[in-house]
């Protein structure tokens, strides 16, 4: 009997797949046809790092201290600042950061005493250059706030 | 004297049209049905499919066809140079033939034969042949096994395939395509020939070298079989051919076990039985995709054993009790 029991089942279990696929069919498409159409990205996605806005003061916090830039493993961040006023503290001119050699590790935003550093949600970085990994911060900040 | 030459001029003339109708109708068809399998495959992967060219990708097809129409022919320095090139020509000729007998509306048949039925299984065996002489003029490992391949699947399921079709022919005692559809007015054979019907549509899967018992052209161990060497248009008769054979062994199904031209139960609600007829046939074809996409390749041991252990003898048992049936009842 194992013959025509193993039709029947093995017919049923084509059935079965048949059901299976059937229904995938009429299931909504979870393809995002890229250019015209984007995601929400989850807040936790690390980009490459971005200056954080306070709107206290309605620009970033950095001191150009120089935390980041010793912290950084692979040597990424270039900052340079100014003081501004005889007395005042430095304030951050430029902010550069290779992205094609940062692995993403968090140091920086861990260790930044004013806390002004923060994942950006960035994700185009493509380039036919390899100096299209670098960013300045400062000019990025600026121009996202034009 | 006069009317015998008016007949057949006439002849001549629904000739013509006929076979402009068909080879226009043919190459239309094989470019529906590539972008239909391109877009049930994606549905079924949860993805679009085609969608960059025309709305919904529908002229994606044609722009393939461009596409290979304008590839340089490559033909590998040791290939047999003149089987080679007859090849795709061999493949793409029979499929055409079998449109001289298929009943498409009552009016719609260009040449009613009474061995109608034989013609099409007759001519689709060419195009074994035809795999063959391309697989083994390519000089290529994968071709030649891929064509050895199919020539054995083919072998094995041409036989299942014609005895559930006799089981039909001797219900109706004709070959005859218009007296097949006419003795489904009422009740299609589906209904009274299951087990035949069956049969039939997997052994024409297999006949059409489709997935699951796609082995000729098993990409994942032969390349792509068979066709591995050509390129361009050539390559392109055998796709064209591959799609009009689904539609011929699914429009047989239609006008063996689904009724032809008739609707359901002889209702024929009003529609005109062409439109019945390719709405059947595109609905079989559509099942053979959704097969595609769902059974993995069977091995050729398996293969070889399905035929010949279950197909067959399924088949001889059904085609026995049909004979019994028809004489004592």
């Amino acid at each position: 009997m194992g013959y025509w029991k193993d039709i029947v089942v093995g017919g049923w279990s084509l059935v079965e797949g048949m059901k299976v696929t059937g229904r995938a069919l009429f299931k909504p498409v979870v393809t995002v046809q890229y250019p015209r159409q984007r995601l929400e990205l989850s807040p936790a996605y690390r980009g490459h790092i971005e200056l954080k806005v306070f709107p206290e003061t309605g620009t970033h916090g950095c001191i150009a201290c120089g935390t980041c830039q010793r912290v950084c493993p692979s040597g990424v961040i270039k900052v340079q600042g100014v003081k501004q006023h005889a007395r005042g503290g430095k304030v951050a001119t430029h902010y550069v950061i290779d992205f094609t050699r940062c692995s993403l590790c968090g140091l920086c935003v861990e260790s930044c005493p004013t806390q002004t550093l923060q994942f950006s949600t960035e994700y185009e970085m493509e380039g036919p250059s390899r100096w299209d990994g670098v960013v300045d911060l400062v000019t990025r900040m600026e121009e996202s706030r034009s | 004297m006069m009317e015998a030459a008016t007949n057949t001029g006439g002849d001549w003339l629904r000739l013509i049209v006929g076979l402009i109708v068909v080879l226009i109708f043919s190459q239309l068809n094989a470019l529906f049905l590539v972008w239909l399998e391109r877009k049930v495959a994606g549905h079924i992967q949860l993805r679009y499919g085609p969608m960059e060219v025309g709305p919904h990708g529908l002229l994606q097809t044609i722009v393939d066809g461009i596409k290979l129409v304008g590839k340089e022919l490559i033909t590998p320095f040791k290939a047999d140079k003149k089987l080679f090139v007859i090849a795709p020509v061999l493949v793409f000729m029979p499929v055409l033939i079998p449109f001289l007998v298929l009943p498409f509306g009552p009016e719609l048949i260009i040449r009613d034969m009474n061995v109608g039925l034989l013609l099409i299984f007759a001519f689709s065996t060419f195009s074994v042949l035809a795999i063959l002489v391309g697989g083994w003029a390519s000089n290529n490992k994968y071709a030649l096994l891929g064509a050895m391949r199919s020539v054995a699947q083919n072998v094995a399921y041409e036989i299942p395939l014609l005895l559930s079709v006799m089981s039909v022919v001797l219900m109706v005692h004709s070959f005859k395509f218009s007296e097949l559809v006419m003795a489904q007015h009422r009740v299609w054979f589906v209904f009274l020939q299951p087990v035949a019907a069956i049969i039939y549509f997997i052994c024409a899967t297999a006949e059409t070298n489709r997935a699951p018992f796609d082995i000729p052209e098993a990409e994942s161990e032969l390349v792509a079989g068979f066709h591995t060497e050509y390129s361009g248009m050539r390559f392109g008769l055998f796709f064209l051919a591959e799609y009009t054979n689904m539609f011929i062994v699914s429009a047989v199904a239609t006008s063996l076990f689904m009724g032809g031209w008739h609707g359901p139960f002889g209702w024929s609600l009003g529609i005109p039985g062409v439109i019945w007829f390719l709405a059947k046939t595109y609905f079989l074809l559509f099942v053979l995709m959704w097969f595609r996409w769902t059974f993995p390749r069977v091995r050729f041991d398996q293969l070889m054993n399905f035929s010949w252990k279950v197909l067959i003898p399924l088949s001889m048992l059904n085609l026995l009790v049909t004979a019994l049936v028809v004489k004592f009842v």
